[in-house]
């Protein structure tokens, strides 16, 4: 009786390692993309079929870790492994890309990991990474590293690029207010952090500079330690449909994977009246979220552009050419993208907001000029 | 009448409250506190915590402590997700319920079979599924577009929704009809209009799935209470060798009830995922397993309890996602209801009860009258604090099964 027991026993064991074991290597196991040769670039230059054959060193390995999200949050995940896949079909470059677990919390393992793996460029995706950043820099010091969204690291090895994300913000809110006819919008921030209180602060001048009187509701999912408010559409939906509730006809999100529940409220509230819209956040989410929630599509009135690719893709060509730089007195190397640069925009698909052209292009024309300067911090 | 006053004294602990937020509402800034937006996503926010909670239920009751609801409830994502990829919202049902199960009848061998402590078992169920889900994710979904480790792709299709007709205008094939409640509500009448409120928010506008969840509750009545099945299973809560030497198959029994509680959070899985983005993301249950694992001890191991219990915690959520002004509104009610316990402690004599509640009610005044708003962390904290302080002076007596989280082998005296 007692042997029988044992036997399932070690049975059941093996049974939970092998579940364990499978989930535990899907955690940190890289999923390889190693570039492969594009047929169609033999085809059209048989010269190089030659040295296609024979696999080729790559120029540089690089290694890209993202934040919690993860691939298929529609923003900014998605957008910097889009930077990333452009790199490695651009250049000749091996990649690896690696996503952290639930809670993030292996995030210094994660890069550790790949510095170690003898990647000449590791880039951490997101603000959460400065701590961890930071410390994997001091421990491979010939080793290249790029955050995005921070600046406050430390390590000549380190480039971080941020973001005028309050600038493309303003853009955004002055389309919505010009747009809006119940004088009431709505912002959905994911998480309470300085970051997120830049786009709403660029959102609130915006629509400020337009019509003082509009009336601006902001919500935040949740407040840091707790960083679920980036991935809980949810909460997200309940948010956005008390905005509509409460008036708004436009809501603006920088909420990362919840704001597919704000503007799946749009598409709902909409359905039960007057057409309202939601205003997308780092992709031009009208072709992503769009995409991917199609009920979703006509709601898109535009969407705030941080080209989180851009930076991505420039960090791998400079490695690979060579003119990656460093920061002086020991502080990281700084990228700044804003109106000026390009990495920030405004997207106009969908053809909603083309009739007040003129007025967004005026305003982006005062802040590259200087005319206007936009503060990060809510007013 | 009598009944009623019977009713009244034994339940003015439940009643006085609501009529404290009924009347606070009245005061336009505070309005949000009973419109039926605010309680039609309370209902929405509840439901998830409830299955869960109902979940827990059926596994204590046959004593196996269930800590793995957020993992089964992890599962159920996930295998709706995917059956609802692959043959539609209907089937993901089906697959979340089998899903939940599945990771169900793992507790129960794990915890029945080989009497593993059921924490422990519980807690490796709960870090598995994280895994489990992201593996079978990239598994699964690995050709699909707009898919990746995280998040499937979106499971077309809809459930389905219905307003009651004539009483919250409904449509009947096609054309409008009468809407009661709603008009009601914009009368503005004190206790009539707020209680049309309720009533229209949870009957317009609602999905088949919460009306299926719902009905989960008369479910489990039944099949607990008014089944030989049931009584067996709670017997086997209670006093597992007396119930052995009755003839009754202890181990099946357990096994059931805790396949049950993973069908069940399996379907809190479910409802997420199809009332909400309609795909499986990472981390989308944000421990809302555990929250249902709250809502049954809040509950006293009793459906209607454990719906009380989601229903208040769904309350106080959907207050704070919707108005933050109305979260400062509740201090008036806590400083309210606290002076009027001093007044019943006093009455009762119990001096030190009366002065501690009274000293509690005056620094919700003064709170109240020295602040315009709440910091914003208490804001996000109101759901749990609201259920905290519910539970702390509800002073019911707790009830637990009585061999619950006890391990029980064949043929021994428990």
């Amino acid at each position: 009786m007692t042997r029988m027991k044992s036997k399932w026993l070690v049975l059941f064991i093996v049974f939970g390692l092998i579940l364990t074991a499978c989930g535990g290597s899907s955690d940190d196991a890289a999923e390889e993309v190693v570039v492969e040769e594009e047929p169609a670039e033999t085809l059209d230059a048989p010269a190089t079929t030659a040295a296609a054959a024979e696999p080729e060193e790559p120029a540089a390995k690089v290694c890209l870790v993202l934040d919690i999200g993860g691939l298929g949050d529609q923003g900014f995940n998605d957008m910097a492994y889009d930077g990333y896949n452009k790199a490695l079909a651009d250049f000749n470059v091996e990649g690896t890309f690696l996503e952290p677990d639930e809670g993030g919390e292996n995030r210094g393992e994660l890069l550790d990991l790949c510095a170690a793996d003898g990647n000449d460029l590791v880039i951490g995706n997101g603000f959460l990474f400065a701590g961890a950043i930071t410390e994997a820099a001091a421990n491979h010091p010939d080793v290249n590293f790029a955050i995005t969204d921070e600046t406050f690291v430390q390590g000549e090895n380190i480039r971080s690029m941020v973001f005028a994300e309050e600038q493309g913000s303003y853009l955004v809110g002055v389309a919505a207010a010009l747009k809006t006819t119940s004088n009431v919008v709505g912002f959905v921030g994911g998480v309470d952090i300085p970051l997120i209180h830049a786009f709403e602060a660029g959102f609130i001048q915006g629509v400020r500079s337009v019509n003082p009187d509009i009336t601006i509701i902001s919500k935040y999912a949740s407040v840091p330690p707790d960083f679920s408010g980036f991935n809980d559409p949810v909460k997200g939906k309940e948010i956005a449909l008390a905005m509509y509730e409460e008036g708004a006809d436009i809501v603006y999100h920088a909420a990362g994977g919840t704001g597919i529940g704000v503007c799946q409220a749009t598409a709902e509230a909409s359905a039960g009246g007057e057409k309202v819209w939601c205003i997308g956040v780092d992709t031009d989410q009208i072709t992503t979220i769009g995409s991917a929630f199609p009920e979703t599509q006509e709601y898109f009135l535009s969407s705030m552009l941080k080209q989180v690719d851009v930076a991505v893709y420039n960090a791998i060509r400079d490695v690979v050419n060579g003119d990656f730089g460093s920061g002086s007195d020991g502080g990281p190397a700084v990228i700044r993208e804003n109106l000026a640069s390009g990495g920030i925009d405004i997207s106009y698909t969908g053809g909603y907001i083309d009739d007040i052209k003129d007025s967004i292009e005026a305003a982006r024309a005062d802040i590259i000029s200087g005319a206007v300067t936009v503060s990060r911090e809510r007013p | 009448m009598n009944k009623l006053t019977i009713f009244l004294r034994e339940k003015y602990l439940v009643i006085t409250p609501i009529l404290l937020i009924i009347s606070i509402a009245q005061l336009e800034q505070y309005s949000q506190l009973t419109t039926s937006g605010t309680f039609g996503a309370a209902l929405r926010l509840s439901i998830p915590i409830l299955l869960a909670g109902l979940g827990g239920l059926f596994s204590e009751r046959t004593g196996i402590v269930n800590i793995g609801l957020e993992g089964m409830m992890i599962m159920g994502t996930w295998f709706t997700a995917w059956g609802g990829v692959l043959y539609g919202p209907w089937y993901g049902i089906l697959f979340g319920l089998a899903g939940g199960a599945l990771f169900g009848l793992i507790h129960a061998v794990a915890t029945v079979s080989f009497q593993v402590d059921h924490i422990v078992s519980g807690v490796a169920i709960n870090i598995l599924a994280v895994g489990a889900g992201r593996f079978f994710n990239i598994l699964a979904f690995d050709d699909y577009e707009y898919a990746s480790s995280t998040a499937s792709p979106i499971v077309e299709g809809e459930i389905g929704r219905i307003t009651l007709p004539f009483i919250s205008g409904g449509e009947i094939n096609g054309s409008p009809t009468s809407n009661i409640l709603g008009s009601l509500e914009e009368q503005n009448i004190i206790l009539l209009s707020d209680i049309a409120g309720l009533l229209y928010g949870v009957t317009s506008n609602i999905s088949y799935f919460s009306i299926i969840s719902l009905l989960m509750i008369p479910g489990s009545i039944y099949l607990l209470w008014r089944t030989p099945l049931g009584l067996q299973m709670r017997s086997v809560g209670e006093f597992p060798s007396g119930s052995e030497s009755l003839g009754v198959n202890v181990y099946l029994m357990k096994y059931t009830g805790v396949i049950i509680s993973g069908a069940l959070a399996g379907l809190a899985g479910a409802y997420l995922v199809l009332e909400g983005p309609s795909v499986y993301l990472e981390g989308q249950t944000n421990g809302r397993g555990f929250i249902g694992l709250a809502s049954l001890l809040f509950g006293n191991y009793r459906p209607f309890g454990i719906f009380l219990g989601a229903g208040l915690f769904g309350f106080a959520d959907a207050l704070q996602l919707r108005s933050e002004e109305s979260i400062h509104g509740l201090l008036i009610v806590i400083f309210l209801f606290m002076f009027i316990l001093t007044a019943r402690n006093i009455y009762q004599r119990n001096i030190r009860s009366g002065v501690l509640s009274g000293l509690v009610g005056l620094a919700f005044f003064v709170w109240f009258n020295n602040s315009t708003t709440i910091p914003i962390q208490f804001v996000y904290f109101t759901p749990h604090l609201t259920t905290l302080i519910v539970l702390s002076f509800a002073s019911q007596k707790f009830r637990m099964p009585k061999s619950v989280g006890k391990p029980y082998k064949k043929g021994e005296l428990s």
